[in-house]
């Protein structure tokens, strides 16, 4: 309310005190008892109502007119006697006394009124603050249980592919040492048909005038086998060999092996996955390292290796039928360890490049992808306090770039936290 | 707040009955009417519904000439007791010079009193009165009725406040001038500073007070 109430208890004027009164009845009234010569003043000497003040003589009687204990005004007249203007003075003032009562009343109810709506206002205000901090608090507790569910969602990405990446472990495990023991003998048994096969080379050699030949048999077809006899023992030694190598890249890529954390040289974990990709890779696509000396860090190598093969698997997938390159290279930038897995593919649409992280997001058909492995990578990079880039460019190439730091901070316990 | 009318040569100053429902406010003021004559006096104004509980606020004006010539009027005022007429209370209250709080000393009054006290102070904040240099006086009232808390009581509960406190039974006229007296003297000692009643208006402490008592 911006227009105050006037104070119920102000000092008022004659005339502002007759205003309930309907002053043309006063008038006619009072001209019937006092004749036509007369008038009501105010305390200022203006007339309130009479005929003109012109009139007034020596003659005229004056009464004074109050308002409680103030003389608000006068009543005088010229044609009646004292004892007449008395009483219609007195009679006066009866009608002021109940006038003013009743605009004492009236005014007071509108300042009771006014004071009674700011004290409405002051707790309507109070009530709109104190709302506003209820919808603040309702919005800290939303956003505390969207984190919380964030957190959870995390939780259980890196539970299914740690669980996947454990029973993928236990597999290998199991059929590394399965396949280590006939590896093993095979080996063996190579190494020592290779000693006969000299032995018989020599032997011929030297009883090359005594010996004869079997009905049938042509000189030039032994000369030939036992050439050829070593060379086929040696390709078979290595394809044992390789898949012998294989066997234990498999374990050092599930980590059956190694589950100590600690520092740890992120150039062993690149070289671990891309051992392990080189030998998924057909001949067409051709796979470059270039590692420099990078200091160690503090982190978990499992879940690097991870973390860098599931960005080098898909790089690998951006690659066709025609082939290509994919580049891994290593090096200290602005004290950060950056390795940059680049390919030569069909690049990355940008309308879906900023959801190439997102979880169960997948270009690939159902099956055959989970939409969880660059998801997971982000999530493994960020517990070690590092980040993914992402740069594509469509028919030219990707190129994903970790950045770690180099002082890691093992007191933040956020991997553990993600973790459990 | 007193407020001086130099062209009419007056100060009306506003005084305030204040307390809870049924405490005896109007009473103190109609005795009041009875027991004063001072040189003007007007009619008490009551404003009041059927039970005689008071609906908007009774006046009781009156006034007297200091030395100099100054008419000083007096409005003494009551509240509505009844918690429903804050609105009422506060607009009585605004502006005025001094109050006494009646309370009532019947023992299951203790809480209303109580209630009626922290509106008091309340309102005095919202109405923009300065408590520190407002003439406040106490009034214990009923003293003629049963069962009313004990004068030691009282006094163990009322003695840390500095405000003057007096016992009275308004219906009898017993101690009505007493604590109206205590009030003139405060709001003495305010008008004196402000407006110099003593040294312009040759109107002393005693001089104020026995003018409002008047010759009876």
């Amino acid at each position: 309310m911006s227009i105050l109430p006037l104070h119920f208890d102000r000092e008022v004027s004659l005339l502002e005190a007759l205003k309930g009164v309907t002053l043309d009845r006063l008038q006619r009234v009072l001209s019937r008892t006092l004749g036509h010569r007369w008038q009501i003043i105010g305390a200022d000497g203006v007339r309130v109502l009479g005929t003109d003040i012109a009139h007034v003589t020596e003659s005229s009687i004056a009464v004074p007119l109050r308002i409680d204990i103030d003389v608000a005004g006068q009543l005088v007249a010229s044609d009646a006697p004292r004892a007449q203007v008395e009483a219609a003075g007195a009679w006066i003032e009866m009608l002021l006394a109940a006038s003013s009562r009743y605009r004492m009343a009236s005014d007071i109810h509108l300042e009771a009124m006014h004071a009674d709506f700011e004290t409405l206002q002051r707790q309507h205000a109070a009530l709109q603050a104190s709302e506003s901090k209820y919808r603040e608090l309702s919005e800290q507790l939303n956003q505390r249980v969207q984190s919380q569910v964030d957190v959870i969602d995390k939780a259980q990405r890196q539970l299914y592919q740690a669980e996947k990446m454990a029973s993928i472990g236990s597999l290998a495990a199991g059929m590394a040492h399965e396949i280590n023991n006939p590896i093993g003998f095979i080996r063996s048994n190579l190494a020592t048909a290779s000693r006969y096969v000299l032995l018989l080379t020599e032997a011929f050699e030297n009883m090359h005038d005594e010996f004869r030949l079997p009905a049938g048999a042509r000189r030039d077809d032994i000369d030939f086998a036992l050439t050829d006899f070593p060379s086929l023992l040696k390709e078979s030694m290595s394809g044992a060999d390789r898949i012998a190598r294989i066997v234990a890249n498999l374990k050092a890529f599930a980590n059956v092996d190694c589950l100590t954390d600690g520092d740890i040289d992120m150039n062993e974990v690149v070289q671990a996955a891309t051992t392990i990709l080189a030998d998924q890779l057909p001949s067409s696509v051709v796979l470059k390292t270039d590692l420099q000396p990078l200091p160690h860090i503090p982190g978990d190598r499992a879940r690097l290796n991870q973390a860098l093969f599931a960005i080098m698997q898909n790089a690998r997938q951006a690659l066709d039928e025609r082939g290509g390159v994919i580049r891994v290279t290593s090096c200290v930038m602005n004290n950060q360890i950056h390795v940059d897995v680049h390919d030569s593919g069909h690049g990355i649409r940008s309308e879906i490049l900023s959801r190439i992280f997102d979880p169960f997001f997948t270009t690939r058909d159902v099956g055959s992808g989970t939409g969880l492995g660059l998801t997971v990578s982000r999530d493994i990079i960020a517990a070690h306090q590092g980040h993914i880039a992402v740069h594509s460019i469509e028919n030219v190439g990707t190129t994903f770039t970790i950045v770690l730091p180099i002082q890691i901070d093992m007191d933040v316990p956020q991997y553990e936290e993600d973790h459990r | 707040m007193a407020d001086l009318n130099e062209a009419r040569n007056q100060l009306t100053a506003k005084l305030v009955f204040y307390g809870p429902a049924l405490s005896g406010k109007t009473t103190n003021l109609t005795r009041l009417h009875d027991l004063l004559a001072p040189e003007l006096i007007g009619d008490m104004m009551m404003l009041e519904t059927e039970g005689d509980r008071t609906l908007f606020f009774d006046l009781f004006p009156f006034g007297f000439t200091a030395p100099s010539g100054l008419l000083i009027k007096m409005k003494v005022f009551t509240v509505p007791g009844q918690i429903m007429h804050d609105g009422t209370r506060k607009a009585v209250l605004s502006r005025s010079d001094g109050v006494i709080f009646v309370a009532d000393s019947q023992r299951n009054q203790a809480i209303n009193n109580a209630a009626s006290f922290e509106n008091l102070i309340g309102n005095i904040g919202t109405v923009g009165i300065d408590i520190q240099n407002f003439p406040l006086v106490v009034q214990f009232n009923k003293r003629d009725l049963p069962d009313i808390l004990s004068e030691t009581e009282i006094l163990a509960r009322w003695s840390a406040t500095n405000w003057p406190l007096f016992f009275a039974s308004a219906m009898a006229g017993n101690g009505v001038l007493d604590t109206f007296n205590a009030l003139l003297d405060g709001l003495y000692s305010n008008l004196d500073k402000k407006f110099r009643l003593e040294t312009e208006h040759g109107l002393s402490r005693a001089m104020f007070i026995s003018a409002a008592r008047g010759k009876r």
